[in-house]
């Protein structure tokens, strides 16, 4: 059996500020878009949250909540600093790592185990180390796979550390009490429709044969609401080196038509993509897209290239070629675009193939590499809606 | 309709429709095929809106009629009878009865109406062209094409009509394919038409080595006509890159080797080359060629083959499937490698109107 451990750091970038600038601590910290502007909350901290904040709740909303909050502009390259390091504590208690995002990971504890009289004082010892050397408190769940471990994690925050029951039978009876959100990859449209079913907790939902789940949502998502609804994934940890693929995809609130909002959607998930491509130094030889109809019919395109590609043009430019090769019509559920067959910075750059008509495109390679460069360091310092693509995409 | 077929005809027909209908028709009138009678024949068409071949079997006529049938279904039936006589007679419902022998089958078509009507060639865009030379064309320069969907215009082969020549280009930006042929082109009827992937693939299936294949042309549609077939397809839209830019005005070195001696030496030496390190080097020194390949973690292996050559020693890399392309499809003894350093384009000709550029691999 696997002991797997979640990692989620307590309102993260809040808890920065209050790190770095002691005058705010002990006081409603809310990290985000001024209170002046539109936007939204980042991240609250717990004294900001006992106001009825939190995160993607808009700015003004959380000062009409709190006036004497302190506002904070994010700085997101002090936030990825500080992360390194957190994944880095986590690296030395297991390699078996992979991070989620910047403020939550997983670790596979199985190889070090005997390192510890217990899993639960390796977890003491780790959170112990992060408030040491970066003055932050995380919230740890640990349990048999990745779903309950995240599950765990969220129960007891700030500071908390949760052992998740092992036993099926206790399982199945310690997740029926919550919502269905709680299932990874329930998002709105899908709890929209459960709950017309009269599905509103995992324990209803476990109630329902599998067979009764398919014809709303397909054979696949069916059993993964079934298992997950049992507290049952065998999801493997994805470490970073060995990242096979990278990808987004994104369900509409509503069933969408609009060409144009389909065409922006499918910018800002190819971009985002790229973002990550470019982040860690690889290129990709494959693409992929993804289209969900209402009906749940999912259709995938790849392509194959015969050059590994990283910059935002070339990714659209393949991208788009499937979109259209689609000729979708009517409207969508989710839209994806994803990348695999990843060629890594590190590896020994193999022979490379010479172009016959090379001049243009290898000039317009070095624009996009540029571009590509200047528009990442902006997203990166003042987040990513900072700039949008403009226009039709190539 | 009433008609009487023999199987291995109609087997025969269905089988090129079979080449066409996609797995995966977006409408269901695709999957069917057209079955019409004319006189003493049964015209079968089939068409994926992009590529379209009509075909005509000789057949029996009792009574004349059209309709549409389900391919996969008919060409799973006719293939599994074991009498040589097949009847068939459709009524006013599109429902076909199949007898033959002491099987008896019933399937469901559809109206001949919701069948695409395939495109007119009405322009005067017209050559006659020997099937054996179209064929043999297409055959040394289709495999330079490129595959990659990103780059449209480039998945497929150039057919240029001009300058009293018919030029067949084919090249995927890293290798290009060149072979010519003289032909009268009248000024009025010169074109550059880019007949996709698919189209070709029939056509090289499908052409045999005697007799000649009309080739017509309007706005964005091409047909051939050749035996008992019609072949039509959609032409590739965008401008064919200018390929003559490409081609070396000149070579520092020109050898002569043989050619299934060069092939076999690359295809061994290939051996040792990975995925990853996929390249072999040509080292050209005092009167031989030597062909080797070195990959971390497998090994590396040398051949030389004697040629003439005097200057001073050279090396260049090239993809062995590269090399090996055109080598196997050439028929000629001997070919010429020509080239100027180790970063330019190599090129490979032989006695006939051929031509290959290759770029190198850039190591390191």
């Amino acid at each position: 059996m696997r002991v797997l451990l979640h990692l989620d750091m307590d309102a993260f970038f809040a808890s920065i500020e209050q790190h770095d600038r002691p005058e705010l601590r002990g006081k409603p910290v809310i990290v985000g878009s001024p209170p002046d502007k539109r936007g939204v909350v980042a991240t609250a901290s717990y004294e900001a949250r006992t106001f009825g904040i939190h995160s993607a709740m808009p700015s003004r909303t959380a000062y009409r909540l709190c006036p004497d909050a302190v506002f904070v502009t994010p700085r997101m390259a002090r936030y990825a600093e500080v992360s390194d390091r957190v994944m880095a504590i986590l690296n030395a208690f297991s390699p078996d790592l992979e991070p989620v995002s910047v403020d939550e990971a997983f670790l596979d504890l199985g190889g070090v185990l005997h390192f510890w009289p217990s899993p639960e004082a390796l977890a003491r010892a780790l959170k112990q180390r992060i408030r040491d050397e970066l003055g932050l408190s995380a919230s740890v769940g640990i349990a048999s796979n990745k779903f309950l471990a995240k599950i765990g994690s969220d129960l007891n925050k700030p500071d908390g550390l949760t052992l998740m029951p092992v036993d099926p039978e206790a399982v199945v009876a310690f997740l029926a009490p919550f919502p269905v959100s709680r299932i990874f990859g329930v998002g709105e449209a899908t709890a929209r429709i459960l709950t017309q079913h009269g599905i509103r907790t995992i324990g209803q939902l476990q109630a329902v044969p599998r067979v009764q789940l398919v014809p709303l949502f397909g054979d696949l998502f069916a059993r993964h609401l079934h298992d997950l609804a049992r507290g049952l994934d065998d999801r493997p940890l994805v470490m970073d080196w060995e990242e096979k693929s990278i990808s987004n995809e994104t369900t509409f609130e509503e069933d969408c038509a609009s060409p144009d909002i389909l065409r922006q959607t499918l910018i800002e998930l190819a971009e985002h993509v790229g973002r990550r491509l470019r982040r860690n130094g690889k290129r990709a030889k494959t693409v992929q897209i993804k289209v969900r109809f209402p009906d749940f019919k999912t259709l995938t395109r790849q392509v194959s290239l015969p050059e590994p590609i990283n910059t935002d043009h070339e990714l659209l430019r393949a991208g788009f070629t499937l979109y259209e090769k689609l000729a979708v019509r009517g409207p969508l559920r989710l839209l994806g675009f994803g990348v695999s067959a990843l060629v890594l910075p590190g590896e020994a750059q193999p022979p490379r193939q010479a172009l016959l008509f090379e001049e243009a495109p290898r000039a317009r390679r070095q624009k996009d590499v540029r571009l590509d460069q200047a528009v990442d360091a902006l997203r990166e310092k003042f987040g990513k809606t900072i700039l949008t693509r403009g226009g039709k995409a190539p | 309709m009433k008609i009487k077929v023999a199987k291995d005809q109609i087997l025969k027909g269905l089988q090129i429709t079979q080449g066409i209908i996609g797995a995966r028709s977006t409408l269901p009138i695709l999957s069917n095929v057209l079955v019409e009678t004319d006189e003493d024949k049964l015209w079968l068409t089939a068409t994926d809106l992009e590529v379209s071949v009509r075909c005509a079997i000789p057949a029996e006529i009792e009574k004349s009629g059209s309709t549409t049938l389900p391919a996969k279904t008919l060409f799973s039936i006719i293939r599994e009878l074991s009498a040589t006589d097949i009847a068939i007679e459709v009524d006013d419902k599109n429902s076909a009865s199949l007898t033959s022998g002491a099987s008896f089958f019933k399937i469901l078509g559809l109206p001949k109406e919701e069948f695409p009507p395939l495109p007119k060639f009405d322009s005067g865009f017209a050559y006659n062209l020997d099937q054996a030379v179209l064929r043999d064309m297409l055959v040394k320069t289709s495999y330079a094409s490129s595959s990659d969907e990103t780059r449209q215009f480039l998945n497929g082969v150039l057919l240029s009509f001009k300058n009293d020549k018919l030029t067949a280009v084919a090249t995927d930006g890293r290798r290009l394919a060149l072979n010519e042929h003289d032909l009268e082109c009248p000024k009025d009827q010169e074109a550059d038409l880019i007949i996709p992937t698919k189209a070709v693939a029939e056509l090289l299936h499908s052409l045999g080595s005697e007799g000649t294949v009309k080739i017509r042309a309007v706005k964005n549609q091409v047909s051939f006509e050749f035996g008992n077939l019609l072949l039509l397809s959609k032409l590739i839209e965008g401008n064919y890159p200018n390929f003559r830019q490409v081609i070396p005005s000149q070579a520092e070195h020109r050898i002569q080797i043989e050619r299934e001696a060069l092939f076999s030496a690359v295809k061994r030496v290939a051996l040792l080359t990975s995925d990853r390190s996929n390249s072999v080097k040509l080292t050209f020194a005092k009167n031989k060629v030597v062909i080797s390949a070195q990959t971390p973690d497998i090994g590396e292996a040398y051949e030389s083959i004697p040629v003439k050559f005097t200057g001073a020693e050279l090396n260049v890399a090239f993809n062995p499937e590269f090399i090996m392309d055109p080598l196997r499809r050439l028929t000629s003894d001997e070919v010429y490698l020509e080239f100027n350093d180790e970063l330019s384009p190599g090129v490979i000709k032989c006695d006939t109107p051929f031509l290959y550029v290759l770029m190198p691999m850039r190591i390191g």
